[in-house]
């Protein structure tokens, strides 16, 4: 090195207009705008505004919604904008494809320099290098240059520097750093923002997320794990006073006909398996099954009921006084029937005109499967049957609705976030000192010349750096 | 329920009785500017202040002190009455919790910032905002004071760590709002040649610039790790880390907010007056995120 001060090279060069504009020139052009700062505080604040439009505009709804909301010329405005997804647009990801850039030309610009103070030894420098710096003092001490720079020395070390020092003819140099850590910091924050969004990438191109509706004691095949998942059990676990406690589901994988573990999945507590995770997402009543019904057995000709009955689903039960035989054979939601197929199915999962299937055995000679409404009691009669029936009421088997994903990409993701806490954390209580101090002989005593110079929090550093002239004045005595 | 709320109660009374006080203080302080043409030394005016200005400050510190520790108290009665009935102890688990959570963090802030600095006059912003809040939280209805038991997306380990760290960075970014507000109204009064005492108490404007600065780099990696976490239990709880509900968004939003600060001031030079202007506006941003998201927006984290 050659007494160049270091410290000019770090700072942003000043532009010098350029005779014709070569590659050279073009390429600096551009790593000097995809690294500034300017663009970094530009993408902060565009994407905070912009990102707002997701919070204010509801996501992801039906055409019709926006349109009841906000008209129809909004909606068309709001697809070509894609504020009906607005994170998902290419404007958006583009947004945060440039910080990424941005962060990464910066650290590619100024992370060299960083190494280089951390490697490089930083003691040859001139005196007008100490004279230019803008922390910069002079002070007459007594003593020999070696006593002042070795109690000077002691002083930076308790202090927690690293000292260098160097002893020549006419001079000693010392070189004292600090909190290199927090510039290193700030850089490892700066390549996070990479690694998250990689991880982000390769967990939406490899992952996937599903929802499952299972009911209870049913087995289901998942393809992309190429197992089976049985649903053992769905309850509720209430608190006293009636809120819900707990969602639990109890599931068994299945792996070639292996029983390999089962759990009891919580809201908060998943089931993983071969990264494939099983959240309880939601529940809810099936429209095709019930647990059990209550029915109404009345006599035709008097219209009195003569026996009300709960019957278990798909279960025959006697009634033998009545001489019956009774069974739930299906159960539909919301009763609809498709002439076609000569099916009978539910319209929807509400259950909104529900219907059971009534197996009758009457005396031996009556045999029928009439649809029972819960609605239009009177709908169906038996002909040659003394009995007429009614549902009362009945109770929907639960089902529990499972959110299956799997995100390979989640790891680089939590090694992102780990990096941006542990990297904004080290540069914000950490900030990068250097001193230099030359201790010159002069008269019968010598004069120590010293220069510093930090990356910010200057103030600190202002009065860090009085103290130590202070502390440098005792020294004399 | 009702001792916590007794004390939740005593809490709000005692900040706003240090607030006032603080208020006077500064009203009564005789500072070394006024001091220093009598021929007092410009140094160590703090004991020459007016006749009664040092009490006061004394008074007003000890009385936020104790409203610290009621406050404290409160915090844990609260904590215990929740783990009789509901399963988890965090006292921060509804909106009501959290304001009180939050004005706890904004006043131990605020006293071992006084510890620190011995500057008695920030009191009157900082502790102004605690008391804010703590107000604002014993202005909701009596339903959300109550200790309910958690719904079961809430009912997590995660409650402990999430919540406190990220209501922590709330409180920080308060205090640097306060800061901030106290730097504007001062660089006002300067600007206007204002011989008032009142300003000529506040510490210099250097001071409340840097202080304000302290605050927002404590808070800005706290909030980064507070989002983090909360990015880790919905890993856990809604099957995604990330889902773009409006709280994480606004979380977001305000964490890039003061991200675009603190590049500014660390290469472009923001300080004083546009800082301060600054810190005011993402502490508006902080306030919505925190009250704003919940009441006007809809979205997975509206518990309250």
């Amino acid at each position: 090195m050659n007494g160049q001060p270091k410290v000019l090279t770090e700072r942003e060069t000043p532009r010098t207009p350029a005779p014709g504009v070569g590659w050279e020139e073009f390429s600096r052009e551009l790593v000097e705008f995809f690294a500034s700062i300017k663009l970094a505080m530009f993408l902060f604040l565009f994407i905070a505004i912009t990102a707002t439009i997701g919070t204010v505009i509801q996501q992801g709804e039906r055409p019709d919604t926006y349109i009841q909301e906000y008209g129809e010329n909004a909606y068309r405005w709001f697809l070509r904008l894609g504020f009906t997804d607005v994170y998902h647009t290419w404007w958006f990801t583009s947004l945060l494809g440039l910080l990424c850039v941005n962060s990464l030309t910066c650290f590619y610009k100024r992370f060299p320099a960083v190494w280089r103070s951390m490697k490089q030894d930083k003691l040859n420098v001139s005196l007008a290098f100490i004279k230019g710096m803008k922390q910069q003092a002079e002070i007459a001490v007594n003593g020999s240059k070696e006593m002042v720079a070795q109690s000077l020395a002691q002083y930076f070390s308790q202090k927690g520097y690293r000292v260098l020092a160097k002893n020549e003819a006419d001079e000693v140099t010392l070189y004292a750093t600090k909190g290199v850590l927090g510039r290193v910091g700030a850089h490892m924050a700066h390549l996070s923002a990479t690694v998250i969004v990689l991880g982000g990438l390769l967990g939406s191109y490899y992952g996937f997320q599903e929802f499952g509706v299972c009911l209870e004691g049913q087995t289901y095949h998942i393809p992309r794990g190429n197992f089976d998942l049985s649903v053992d059990k769905f309850w509720i676990d209430y608190h006293e006073n009636g809120s819900v406690k707990s969602y639990n589901s109890t599931l068994t994988v299945v792996e070639g006909g292996q029983q390999q573990m089962t759990k009891t999945i919580t809201v908060n507590d998943p089931l993983v398996y071969k990264g494939i995770w099983f959240y309880q997402s939601s529940y809810g009543d099936a429209w095709d099954q019930i647990e059990i019904a209550r029915v109404n057995i009345k006599d035709k000709e008097s219209d009195k009921v003569l026996k009300t009955v709960d019957l278990e689903w798909q279960k025959e039960q006697s009634v033998d006084d009545l001489k019956l035989k009774l069974a739930i054979t299906d159960f539909v939601a919301d009763f609809a029937f498709n002439s076609a197929e000569k099916k009978v199915y539910s319209k929807t999962v509400e259950h909104a005109n529900p219907a059971i299937k009534l197996a009758v055995h009457e005396r031996s000679s009556v045999q029928a499967t009439p649809w029972i409404f819960y609605q239009f009691p009177d709908l169906f009669e038996i002909k040659d049957s003394k009995y007429q029936f009614e549902l009362v009421g009945y109770k929907p088997k639960k089902y529990t609705g499972l959110q299956i994903a799997k995100n390979p990409g989640i790891n680089i993701v939590w090694l992102g976030s780990t990096m941006i806490v542990v990297g904004i954390t080290l540069s914000s209580f950490i900030y990068h000192r250097r001193l230099w101090t030359k201790i010159i002989p002069a008269g019968s005593g010598v004069t120590v010349y010293l220069g510093g110079t930090t990356h910010k929090s200057h103030i600190d550093f202002q009065k860090e750096f009085r103290t130590l002239t202070e502390k440098i004045r005792t020294f004399s005595t | 329920m009702a001792r916590s709320l007794f004390l939740f109660d005593m809490t709000f009374w005692l900040y706003l009785a240090a607030l006032t006080l603080y208020i006077a203080y500064l009203f009564a302080r005789r500072p070394s500017m006024a001091l220093a043409p009598a021929g007092y030394p410009a140094d160590g005016f703090d004991e020459r202040d007016g006749a009664w200005a040092t009490q006061l400050g004394q008074v007003a510190t000890l009385v936020t002190v104790f409203g610290w520790i009621v406050n404290t108290a409160a915090l844990f009665t609260r904590a215990f009455e929740r783990l009789q009935n509901s399963g988890t102890f965090a006292p921060w688990s509804n909106q009501f919790e959290a304001m009180a959570y939050v004005s706890w963090a904004i006043i131990l802030g605020y006293v071992l910032l006084e510890l620190r600095y011995k500057i008695k006059a920030i009191g009157a912003f900082v502790v102004g905002i605690g008391f804010i809040a703590m107000g604002a939280a014993s202005l909701l209805p009596y339903r959300y004071q109550t200790a309910e038991p958690l719904v079961p997306a809430l009912n997590s380990y995660w409650i402990y760590i999430h919540v406190s760290v990220t209501l922590t960075s709330y409180a920080a970014f308060a205090m640097a709002g306060g800061l901030g507000m106290m730097y504007l109204f001062k660089e006002r009064a300067e600007r206007r040649g204002s011989t008032s005492r009142f300003y000529a108490a506040f510490p210099d404007l250097e001071t409340i610039d840097e202080l304000g600065y302290k605050a927002i780099m404590i808070g800005f990696p706290l909030l980064a790790f507070g989002i983090i976490l909360g990015a880790m239990w919905a890993n856990y709880a809604w099957g995604g880390y990330w889902s773009w509900d409006p709280k994480e968004t606004w979380s977001l939003i305000v964490w890039l907010i003061y991200g675009a600060y603190i590049h500014a001031r660390m290469t472009r030079g923001w300080e004083g007056r546009r800082a301060a202007i600054y810190a005011v506006f993402g502490f508006l941003m902080v306030i919505f995120c925190f009250w704003g998201v919940n009441f006007l927006l809809s979205g997975l984290h509206a518990y309250a």
